[in-house]
């Protein structure tokens, strides 16, 4: 969007509104919810569901269009091959996805769209509407201001929401998003609205005290693979793969058949997948390009830090999930610190 | 051709068979594609083998389950550990830490009639083709290989850990964010992350998973409060013989 967008305002009232809108339109809705003492993107149907002052959810709104295990298609084998695809996923809704979940979808939708292109993600991903929200607090593990991914977003959104403590400030990303914004009769309001929510993200930008910032840091990790942090780090490892599994960038897939009983129709399966497991670099008889834990590791964290084969499509945007779920309190900016010459 | 097919038991709870019995109404589809040639909990014809495929639950502890199990061997072409007791020793392998004489006074009221060994797998004693790990294992993973030996592939049973499936159903961590002892990192997974899909700790009852950091887990477990005896307790439970835990589960 250029300078020029509109700007409009509006209250929680307005904010339930516009998700009853999106489920009349056909979306199914989903948002950030508290259960227990952690936050998911479930299906929502009112704004009170929300909580809007959440930190990160446990996996990333990715699973809405990247599912963690989903069914491709049926086959059977009569006279010749029959294959049936499932009729198209449903349409939804991504109500209040913060900056870094932001910036990794549209990571993933860069890689998805490389040729072949991935057919399963981008029917979801057309047809999907995405409602950012600005963060309101930080937490000791969120780092995307040093990596350029937050808290300050001015793509990858249809609306994004931002509270200016009178009210919400909604901003258009899209003609769609603009287009729902005009249709619910939402007021128009000028360029201070902008000023508070940047007076905001600047107070916002002060509480956070971990960093990972990106510059050189691709080139440094790939000259120091046989640095001591690595081995070091592993002897922590578990090698469980939650790092990867709750990761918003993490696009890796294995791919396999369930076949019924009849031993003749069955269903293709994609699952996500982990390059923290044995398994992963597993091939025919057995051999295994990364047997060892410390190359595994090492691998994930490349990969994060924008050299491996994921490279920039997977590098990491902050979120600060991997940190949170590792049983070993393994820390990604640790180690990336260490291998500058810090620590 | 259908193929043939043993089931057998040595010492167990059966629990994995009655698993395997749990098929319903998957039976009448499995009793196209094999027979069952010998499986005493299920009929009371029993035929000797040869068996394409015998699966066989339960520890060995006596000195005649060796030789009844080298037996089996020698009759089956694919011979399959069922559950954790063939696998590694399971539950039963418990005793293994305490004298004899001590375990078999504490069951039998005159143990002097008992003779049994030290508890163990079955690959202690044979070659075993595929291990179906788990107390019980699940029906969808005995049907697997069931499926994996007519077709002549390998089953798809994927060694990683339980933290695995617990993320693609998005549970809560009971370990990170609960600081409860769960056993998930180091478990290997199979059993659709049963225990904590309703909020329980993974009592790791699936055994090692494949290339498991047990010194990791080991100080994860103090870091949270668990005490040297209790860790001993968690490694040893199900699997405490398997190569991967016997030295914890030694402490």
């Amino acid at each position: 969007m250029g300078k020029a967008s509109q700007l409009f305002k509006t209250d929680l009232k307005g904010l339930d509104r516009l998700i009853k809108k999106l489920r009349s339109d056909g979306y199914v809705v989903y948002g950030p919810v508290k259960r227990g003492r952690s936050w998911f993107f479930l299906e929502i149907d009112s704004v009170k569901q929300v909580d809007l002052n959440y930190v990160r959810t446990v996996l990333p709104p990715k699973k809405l269009l990247h599912p963690p295990r989903e069914k491709l298609f049926e086959f059977k084998l009569g006279d010749g091959f029959e294959v049936s695809e499932k009729p198209m996923p449903p349409t939804v809704a991504l109500f209040g996805v913060h900056p870094c979940d932001l910036k990794a979808i549209e990571r993933q939708d860069e890689f998805f769209s490389q040729t072949p292109e991935d057919p399963y993600y981008l029917a979801r991903r057309r047809n999907a509407l995405i409602i950012g929200l600005t963060c309101t607090r930080v937490d000791e593990n969120c780092f995307c201001l040093s990596r350029g991914t937050g808290p300050e977003v001015s793509t990858g959104f249809d609306i994004l929401i931002t509270d200016v403590g009178n009210g919400y400030l909604l901003e258009p990303g899209s003609a769609k998003g603009l287009e729902l914004l005009k249709s619910l009769g939402f007021q128009e309001v000028g360029d201070e609205y902008l000023e508070a929510k940047q007076k905001l993200i600047e107070e916002l930008k002060k509480s956070f005290t971990k960093q990972m910032p990106p510059e050189g840091l691709a080139e440094l990790a790939k000259s120091m693979l046989e640095h001591e942090v690595w081995k070091e780090t592993a002897e922590r490892c578990l090698s469980c793969g939650n790092c990867s599994l709750v990761c918003p960038t993490c696009y890796c897939f294995d791919v396999y058949d369930v076949l019924e009983l009849n031993l003749r129709s069955g269903v293709r399966v994609r699952e996500l997948d982990s390059c923290q497991l044995l398994e992963y670099a597993e091939v025919a008889l057995g051999g295994n390009f990364r047997r060892n834990r410390f190359q595994r590791l090492r691998h994930w964290m490349l990969c994060k830090f924008g050299v491996a084969g994921g490279g920039l499509y997977s590098s990491c945007v902050g979120c600060g999930r991997c940190i949170v779920y590792c049983p070993a309190n393994i820390d990604l900016t640790e180690v990336a610190s260490r291998l500058r010459g810090g620590g | 051709m259908k193929l043939k097919v043993g089931v057998f038991k040595f010492t167990s709870c059966s629990g994995c068979q009655v698993e395997l019995i749990r098929m319903n109404e998957q039976l009448p589809e499995l009793l196209n594609l094999v027979e069952f040639k010998y499986w005493a909990m299920a009929s009371s014809k029993l035929e000797d083998g040869p068996y394409d495929l015998a699966l066989v639950e339960g520890a060995i502890s006596t000195p005649e389950c060796i030789e009844e199990v080298k037996a089996i061997r020698e009759k089956s072409r694919v011979l399959v550990a069922l559950g954790d007791c063939a696998v590694t020793g399971g539950v039963p392998s418990i005793r293994n830490w305490m004298s004899q004489r001590e375990a078999e006074t504490i069951v039998y009221p005159k143990p002097g009639y008992i003779r049994s060994t030290r508890v163990y797998g079955i690959d202690e004693y044979v070659k075993v083709d595929y291990y179906l790990k788990g107390c019980p294992p699940r029906l969808e993973n005995i049907l697997q290989v069931f499926k994996a030996v007519i077709l002549g592939v390998k089953p798809r049973l994927r060694q990683h850990s339980v933290c695995v499936e617990c993320k693609l159903y998005e549970n809560e961590c009971l370990l990170t964010t609960y600081k409860q002892p769960c056993m998930g990192p180091v478990t290997a997974a199979g059993c659709g992350a049963i225990c904590p899909n309703v909020g329980r700790v993974c009592e790791g009852c699936y055994g090692p998973m494949s290339d498991p950091n047990v010194a990791s887990m080991v100080e994860r477990l103090r870091e949270i409060g668990l005490s040297d005896d209790e860790i001993v307790r968690k490694f040893r439970k199900y699997a405490g013989m398997s190569k991967p835990y016997r030295e914890v589960a030694k402490l």
